[in-house]
């Protein structure tokens, strides 16, 4: 795909985003263009401000049973470390600046337990959770109004709902992993997050 | 046309990044078929962003950006990501020869680029097979190649098993898959794998435990292919 096609697409999406209040334009895309495109450190340090405290809480749920806080800490700045580099591969068309600094945490985390457990590494974790060839730009104009959906709904999910997707989420915990903690056979939680996901209008089939 | 698709779970602990490392491969591969199933990762992708955007900070230490910048001013690069060619699925495309095989990101990654340069071992006249390293102790994956017509001895599963079509297509008792399709089955069930005549059918299969293989013949045979595959997983070790 050109880069015309991307820009096009990012209009159109902002276009549709832009109808509610919530749509407004997103500040932190500019910013990350501006370290993309001039190595802007004033941008860059704005970005650190956000987005570091967040990445940390992050990560230190996830990683709280084993290892301590200063891993949380020494994790954050390659995450952040890795937004200063990746800057120039952000496409707004395809994600929230939220999203994407999510995804880079998420790789960051899963690369670091995998290293930490074994050396051999035969696969990447950017061969395995990369972004694919784009889909086709009809959907990828449902997928913005999902975003809008997303936002509005997650308020009114009911706490068991809400809980489950906390856990998957952010404290990353797989179906397994939440069945075993909550006691709850693996059937409850995979329905209970289908329902959290169907109330935020992505319908899985299965 | 794709007709069986990973489900809600598959889906959420792959978006989440908790999905095993094998299992994690098979839905990338099939995310590169299916453009309705990316569509749901991005969109549970976003559920991830947005509950993150909503998370109590944590203050770092007050030198950490300076620390960092001290980096970036060093010109230290982050590991470079493996750029591979992008190489988008074609319909069009003669993919009778195995060089033409379409190979998803993560399974080209773990043959080293082609299927030609695998080792692969020739369980029976219908079936080769090449086991893939993918730093999973719970799983083994390999590569599947079912000869077209061929037909794979019948077996039941002690475990999952997931496959993902790479190319061609085979049919059981319970249906017909083709390409993309992602297919799972479980501990306990038993079925006999046919390849369709027009070609090869190749496949990137994942197994909770070894199968175990269930006529006479293929029973006697068992000790001898575990042995040849622990052998060649050693020696590609």
């Amino acid at each position: 795909m050109s880069s015309s096609d991307d820009s096009n697409i990012g209009s159109l999406r902002k276009a549709l985003a832009g109808a509610g209040p919530q749509g407004a334009p997103d500040p932190w895309e500019a910013s990350i263009r501006k370290v993309a495109l001039h190595q802007d450190r004033a941008e860059f340090k704005k970005l650190f401000d956000h987005y570091a405290p967040m990445i940390k809480a992050f990560l230190s749920k996830g990683i709280s049973s084993y290892a301590d806080r200063s891993l949380a800490e020494e994790m954050t700045q390659e995450v952040m470390f890795k937004v200063w580099n990746k800057a120039d591969s952000f496409n707004p068309a395809k994600a929230s600046v939220n999203t994407w600094i999510f995804t880079i945490a998420r790789n960051t985390r899963i690369d670091f337990i995998r290293r930490n457990g074994r050396a051999d590494r035969t696969i990447d974790i950017e061969d395995i959770w990369h972004e694919a060839d784009s889909p086709e730009p009809v959907v990828e104009l449902q997928q913005r109004r999902v975003e809008t959906m997303i936002r509005n709904a997650m308020a009114t999910l009911p706490e068991e709902q809400a809980l489950v997707l906390e856990k998957a989420f952010m404290e990353s915990k797989s179906h397994n992993e939440i069945a075993e903690e909550l006691a709850l056979p693996l059937g409850t939680v995979k329905s209970r997050i289908r329902l959290a996901l169907s109330k935020l209008q992505i319908l899985i089939d299965r | 046309m794709i007709s069986y698709h990973p489900d809600s779970r598959y889906l959420t602990d792959f978006a989440t990044a908790n999905l095993p490392l094998a299992e994690a491969v098979c839905v990338s591969a099939h995310l590169e078929f299916c453009g309705k199933c990316r569509a749901h990762v991005q969109q549970l992708t976003d559920v991830g962003g947005h509950m993150f955007a909503r998370l109590q900070p944590e203050a770092v230490s007050e030198d950490s950006f300076a620390a960092l910048m001290a980096r970036v001013g060093a010109g230290a690069q982050a590991p470079a990501p493996v750029t591979v060619a992008v190489q988008a699925p074609r319909e069009d495309v003669d993919d009778t020869a195995q060089s033409n095989v379409f190979l998803p990101r993560a399974v080209r990654r773990l043959v080293s680029g082609s299927l030609d340069k695998l080792r692969w071992v020739q369980l029976g006249k219908a079936l080769r097979v090449a086991p893939l390293q993918v730093s999973d102790e719970s799983r083994e994956t390999a590569i599947y190649d079912i000869r077209a017509g061929g037909r794979m001895p019948e077996h039941e599963h002690r475990g999952e098993e997931i496959t993902v079509l790479l190319q061609g297509s085979f049919s059981d008792a319970d249906g017909s898959y083709s390409r993309g399709d992602f297919v799972v089955r479980h501990a306990g069930e038993a079925h006999q794998p046919t390849a369709t005549m027009d070609k090869d059918c190749i496949c990137l299969v994942c197994l909770e435990r070894p199968v175990r293989p269930r006529g006479l013949f293929y029973r006697l045979l068992e000790p001898l292919v575990n042995y040849r595959l622990q052998r060649l997983n050693r020696s590609v070790a």
